[in-house]
């Protein structure tokens, strides 16, 4: 048996595994499918319920509370320019899938960071995985996904999930790994019960470091919705998507600018949340 | 019987016979020096184990201050830190107020930490994020007390170390000595029979050290407190503790008062390190007086009547001072009412060069 025969057997095993797990799982992906468009749905639903302007004006509030007046401006202006290019509904379906996206992630990667910051064992164990799922080409993961729950944002949703998650999880454990010793020996001193040992001392030295993780999950949210557009995510990344399959360079450079907005918007305004929340300015 | 109860309440901490020795075969380790009584280097070489505290025992008793000084490395916080269970012994038990930490569970053991023993740092550890009024209330606001009441008690805490003023300042603005007061201050709030206190001021420059040092006895002696003080400078010691108890390599050596320790250091260790050490105020007329008879047989002529009178507990820079003032060239040592030795300026520099009455007896 040369070569070429043994990865055609391996791949035959992969595509009847494949099609078996489908097979046998439709109601389970069924499931998956409905409760994360629900979710999706739900979200989205919200963004779009107020009009554009009430959405600038907020988002523009909030970076003026949070980071300063000029960026409020800019965030306020750079929001209405997404309207008047005409990229509003795209630009809110974007923000609905980063959003649910990044919120599962956070529900996944922070109680498992949690976990493998206090077993050193488990931390170790992931820690392969988590590079394997960093260093392959994040459209893999569009694969398997459109194989089992179909084309439309589920599929883009769970892609953009697996891509989320490894940030949360390292910060996470690495924040809680940070806690001071002198600090963990201070709370045994003082008789502290384990439970507000977590919340007094570890969680609040690991909050800098989750908020980072956060932060990280976010950005790569935003990156994964786009290539997720080629599997009907809609929002900004199929309009990329399209606008570049026939060649409309102008709609394809509008879709870029909007998702660039709304990537910078949102980052400057989640990290200047981590600064505020955890350290107090001097 | 009786007594034995009386004694055991005078006795705060008591720890018979404590060993320490790490490593991931320490109680392999542990099981051949009590059956074969391996040293250090020989528990390093076949266990790869260090021995921290080797066979200490320490009473510490209600009200007094017990320094343990050592150097680097000599165990002394290691042998702090199995007081309150930080660290569990390897061998030997801890008696506080009596109860065996071995024997008190989890929920126990945290009520004893958070209600009978403080414990203050070399680090401090103040919470960054956190004031000073909330770094001192910290200890009670584990334990649930109502934020009114735990910031009540944690500013008169802080009023008592002097920072009534810093009470909403963050740490980071507060010198290494400011740090150290909000870390006692912590430990005080709780109201702590015993306050464990691992080389507090040892960061800190020597000017607010010793001021730190003087006050920090008052405060322990006028809240009645008692307090197990490591260090690693005999001096501070000497400062603040009643008794000290010096280690080597993990080995209590010697415990005693300042002027015993001096007067008879237990080895060459203890006498190399005591020797810089001023006697002028840490030994006192009854350790370097001569008896009356004795004196009467040497200096017949003298009439102990006629001199000048002092009490045992007079050190030696008062007895230079009294002897330059006096006409005759001897002191009364008195004692209610009753002559109970002299000192002639023989012993005086006896007594400076730190040798005690016995052998001035012998010379």
């Amino acid at each position: 048996m040369d070569s070429s025969a043994f990865t055609d057997v391996f791949d035959e095993w992969t595509d009847s595994a494949l099609e078996w797990v489908s097979d046998n799982g439709e109601s389970l992906f069924d499931y998956i499918r409905q409760v994360l468009e629900g979710l999706y749905d739900g979200i989205l639903w919200l963004l779009q319920l107020p009009p554009f302007y009430l959405i600038a004006l907020v988002v523009a509030l909030i970076g003026w509370r949070l980071v300063n007046v000029w960026f409020a401006l800019l965030s306020g202006i750079a929001l209405a320019l997404c309207f008047w290019m005409g990229l509003w509904p795209e630009t809110m379906s974007t923000l609905a899938l980063v959003l649910t996206a990044t919120v599962i992630a956070l529900a996944i990667g922070i109680p498992i960071g949690i976990a493998a910051g206090f077993f050193t064992a488990l931390d170790r164990f992931m820690e392969p995985g988590l590079d394997l799922i960093q260093t392959l080409p994040p459209y893999i993961y569009l694969l398997p996904a459109i194989a089992l729950l179909g084309y439309g944002p589920a599929t883009a949703l769970i892609a953009t999930v697996i891509v989320a998650v490894p940030p949360a999880i390292r910060l996470t454990s690495l924040g809680i790994r940070m806690t001071p010793k002198e600090f963990i020996e201070l709370g045994e001193a003082l008789g502290v019960t384990p439970a507000k040992m977590f919340f007094k001392i570890r969680l609040p030295f690991a909050l800098p470091s989750i908020m980072a993780g956060i932060n990280q999950s976010l950005m790569m949210a935003f990156g994964m919705v786009v290539i997720a557009g080629i599997v009907g995510s809609g929002g900004l990344g199929e309009t990329i998507y399209g606008a570049i399959r026939t060649l409309d360079i102008a709609t394809s450079i509008n879709g870029a600018i909007a998702i660039v907005v709304l990537t910078m918007v949102i980052d400057r305004i989640t990290q200047s949340a981590a600064r505020l929340g955890t350290g107090r300015k001097a | 019987m009786k007594a034995v109860n009386i004694e055991a309440k005078d006795v705060l901490i008591d720890c018979q016979s404590l060993w320490k020795v790490f490593g991931s075969k320490s109680a392999a380790a542990m099981k051949s020096i009590k059956e074969r009584g391996l040293g250090k280097n020989e528990v390093l070489k076949e266990f790869n184990c260090v021995v921290g505290v080797s066979d200490a025992s320490i009473e510490v008793r209600r009200g007094e201050i017990f320094c343990i000084m050592g150097l680097s490395g000599s165990g002394k916080s290691t042998l702090i830190r199995l007081l309150n269970k930080l660290i569990t012994p390897s061998s030997g038990k801890v008696l506080v107020k009596g109860r065996d930490l071995a024997s008190l569970s989890p929920a126990d053991l945290r009520q004893m930490r958070a209600k009978n023993i403080g414990m203050v740092f070399q680090s401090v550890a103040l919470l960054p994020h956190r004031t000073v009024l909330e770094n001192a209330a910290f200890g009670l606001e584990v334990q649930g007390i109502a934020k009114a009441e735990r910031n009540k008690t944690a500013s008169a805490a802080l009023e008592k170390v002097g920072l009534a003023d810093w009470l909403s300042r963050y740490p980071n603005e507060l010198s290494g000595g400011m740090q150290q007061r909000v870390g006692l201050a912590r430990a005080l709030a709780s109201d702590p029979e015993i306050i464990l206190m691992d080389e507090p001021f040892s960061a800190l420059d020597p000017l607010i050290r010793r001021q730190l040092q003087d006050e920090f006895r008052q405060l322990t002696k006028a809240l009645g407190k008692s307090a197990v003080f490591i260090t690693h400078d005999l001096d501070e010691a000497i400062r603040i503790g009643d008794r000290i108890a010096i280690m080597k390599d993990g080995v209590i050596i010697q415990t005693g008062t300042a002027e015993e320790i001096i007067l008879n250091p237990a080895d060459a260790y203890v006498a190399e390190f005591v020797a810089g050490i001023s006697r002028l105020h840490l030994i006192k007329a009854h350790s370097v007086m001569r008896s009356v008879t004795e004196f009467q047989q040497s200096a017949p002529n003298f009439d102990i009547a006629s001199l000048a009178r002092t009490t045992p507990d007079a050190d030696i820079d008062e007895l230079i001072s009294l002897t330059m003032q006096s006409e005759r060239d001897a002191i009364a040592v008195v004692d209610n009412d009753r002559v109970v030795g002299v000192v002639t300026p023989r012993s005086l520099l006896m007594g400076v060069k730190g040798t005690s009455a016995p052998d001035l007896t012998a010379a």
